[in-house]
C-alpha cells in the first residue's frame, strides 16, 4: 500500500511542479503582453 | 488526348529524356540497389533463413532495399530543377499540376524500372520462392506506385529547403514507414500463398496511395508556387 | 492575467490533484492487470488522445495557414504539432512501463508502439522541415502542406496497422477490456484525467502561441 502511495505522492510533486512552470511562464508573457 | 495529358507526357518525356542521357538518378537508384542485394545475398544468401521466416523476412529484404534505393534516387526531379535554375522557366511554362503529374510520372519509370531489375533479381540470388507471381507483381505496382506518390510531393517540399539529401530522408521515411509495413504484410502473403491477407493488403496500399494521390495534386501547387 | 482565467486555471489545478487521488487511492485493482499497472492507464491513455488531437488540431491550423495565410495559424500549427510530440513522448514513455509491468519487456514493436514511434518521427521530421528553411512565409508554407501530408498518413497508422498484425495491446476499440471499460468508476475516472489533459494542453497552447505572437511582433518592430 505505502509503494502506491508513494508513487501517488511522486505524481502530485510532478503535477505541482509542471503547474507552477506553466504558471510562472503565463504570468510572464502576460506581462510583456501589456 | 487531352491538352492537360499531352502536357504531363511532355514534362515526364523531358525529364526522361534528360535522364537517360545522364543517367544520374538511375545510377543512384541501380547502385545502390545492386550494392545492397549483393551484400545481402553474400551474407545471408539462399540458405540461412530458416524456411519458415522465409517469406516474411524475405519481403523485409526486399522492400527494404526498394524503400532506400528510392529514397537514393528520388528526390532528383525537382532538385535537379532548382540546381540548375531551370525551375522559373517551368513554374512559366506549365500549370502546376501538369508539373506535379510529369514528375510523379518520371518518379514511376524509375521506380518500376528498378523493380524490374531487382525483383527478378533478388527472387533468383535469395531464392525467394513466390507462391502467387502475377499478384506478386500487383503488390509491387501499386506499393510502388504509393512510394512514387509520396516521394513526389516530399522532393517538391525539400527542393526549396536548404539541406536537401538528408532532408528528404527525414521527411519522407516518417511517412512512407505505414506503407512499408502494409506492403511487407502483402508480399509476404503472396509467397505464402495467402490470399484473405493479400487482398487486405492490397486495399489498403490502394486507399493509401489514392488519398495520397488526392492530397499531393492539392498541396502541390501551394508549394510549387513561389 | 484575467479572474476567469485565473480562477480555471486554479480550478485544473485542483481537478488533476483529485484524479491522481482518485486514479490511486479510490479506484480498487483492476482484474485482468498485473499488479496496479491499470492505474497507469489514468495517465497513459489521456496523453496519447491528447497527442492526436493536438495533430488534428495542428492540421486544421495547417489548413487554415494555407487558406487565410495569416502567421497566427503558423504559430497555432507549430505550437501544437509541439505539444503533439510532447504528449507523444509522454505516451509513448507510460505505454512502454506499462508493458514492462505486464508483459516483462518495454519495448516489443507491437502495433500500437510502433505506431506511435512513427507519429513521433513524423513530428520530430516537421521540425526538422522547420529548421531547414529560412524564409518565415516559405518555412510557414512547407510546414503546413507536410503537416496535412502527415495527417493523411495518421488514418492507416491508427486503425489499418493494427489489424493486420495480432496485438498485445489492449484494444479500447474492438475489444473492450470489461473490467476497465464497463466499470462505471474507471471509466469516472478515466474521463475525468481525459478532461484535464485536454484542459491543461488548451492552457499550454495558448500560452505558446501568445509567446510565437510576440517573438513575431519583436521581429516586425526590429523591420
Amino acid at each position: 500500500m505505502s509503494d502506491l502511495t508513494g508513487i501517488m505522492a511522486v505524481t502530485m510533486i510532478i503535477w505541482i511542479g509542471l503547474f507552477a512552470y506553466v504558471y510562472r511562464l503565463d504570468r510572464k508573457v502576460s506581462r510583456l503582453e501589456d | 488526348m487531352s491538352r492537360w495529358l499531352a502536357e504531363a507526357l511532355a514534362v515526364a518525356a523531358k525529364d526522361l529524356r534528360a535522364e537517360f542521357r545522364t543517367r544520374v538518378a538511375l545510377n543512384s537508384l541501380a547502385l545502390f540497389a545492386l550494392t545492397t542485394l549483393a551484400a545481402v545475398s553474400y551474407t545471408i544468401g539462399p540458405y540461412r533463413l530458416a524456411t519458415e521466416d522465409r517469406p516474411f523476412l524475405l519481403s523485409v529484404l526486399l522492400w527494404i532495399v526498394i524503400f532506400f534505393a528510392a529514397l537514393a534516387g528520388l528526390d532528383r526531379s525537382f532538385v535537379k530543377e532548382e540546381e540548375s535554375h531551370t525551375a522559373p522557366l517551368l513554374r512559366l511554362a506549365a500549370a502546376p499540376t501538369v508539373v506535379w503529374a510529369g514528375k510523379l510520372l518520371y518518379n514511376l519509370v524509375l521506380i518500376f524500372v528498378l523493380m524490374a531489375m531487382l525483383a527478378p533479381l533478388f527472387c533468383v540470388l535469395m531464392g525467394f520462392e513466390i507462391a502467387m507471381p502475377w499478384r506478386f507483381a500487383v503488390v509491387l505496382a501499386v506499393g510502388g506506385y504509393a512510394l512514387a506518390v509520396i516521394t513526389t510531393i516530399v522532393a517538391a517540399i525539400i527542393a526549396q529547403a536548404l539541406t536537401r539529401g538528408a532532408l528528404f530522408s527525414v521527411l519522407s521515411l516518417p511517412l512512407l514507414l505505414p506503407l512499408l509495413i502494409i506492403v511487407i504484410e502483402g508480399t509476404t502473403a503472396v509467397a505464402t500463398g495467402d490470399l484473405a491477407s493479400y487482398t487486405q493488403s492490397v486495399r489498403a496500399i490502394v486507399a493509401m496511395a489514392g488519398a495520397m494521390t488526392i492530397v499531393s495534386a492539392f498541396l502541390f501547387p501551394v508549394v510549387w508556387r513561389d | 492575467m484575467n479572474r476567469v482565467g485565473l480562477a480555471l486555471k486554479w480550478f485544473l489545478f485542483v481537478w488533476m490533484m483529485v484524479v491522481i487521488w482518485a486514479a490511486f487511492m479510490w479506484i480498487p485493482s483492476a482484474q485482468g492487470f498485473k499488479g496496479e499497472s491499470s492505474r497507469i492507464v489514468f495517465f497513459h491513455v489521456p496523453t496519447a488522445w491528447v497527442a492526436t488531437l493536438a495533430f488534428l488540431v495542428s492540421c486544421i491550423a495547417s489548413a487554415l495557414y494555407l487558406w487565410r495565410r495569416e502567421p497566427k495559424y503558423d504559430f497555432g500549427a507549430a505550437v501544437s504539432n509541439g505539444l503533439g510530440l510532447l504528449y507523444a513522448v509522454l505516451a509513448t514513455v507510460t505505454g512502454a512501463i506499462f508493458a514492462k509491468i505486464m508483459w516483462g519487456a518495454y519495448w516489443n514493436w507491437d502495433p500500437r508502439q510502433t505506431s506511435i514511434t512513427i507519429l513521433l518521427l513524423i513530428y520530430a521530421a516537421y521540425f526538422a522541415l522547420r529548421s531547414a528553411v529560412a524564409d518565415p512565409e516559405k518555412r510557414a508554407t512547407l510546414s503546413a502542406v507536410y503537416s496535412i501530408l502527415a495527417f493523411v498518413t495518421v488514418p492507416f497508422l491508427m486503425f489499418i496497422v493494427p489489424r493486420i498484425y495480432f496485438s498485445l495491446h489492449p484494444d479500447v476499440i474492438t475489444n473492450a477490456d470489461p473490467d476497465n471499460s464497463l466499470d462505471p468508476a474507471h471509466l469516472k475516472v478515466l474521463l475525468a484525467s481525459l478532461a484535464g489533459f485536454t484542459g491543461l494542453s488548451v492552457w499550454l497552447y495558448s500560452v505558446g502561441t501568445r509567446i510565437e505572437e510576440i517573438r513575431h511582433r519583436r521581429r516586425q518592430e526590429v523591420l
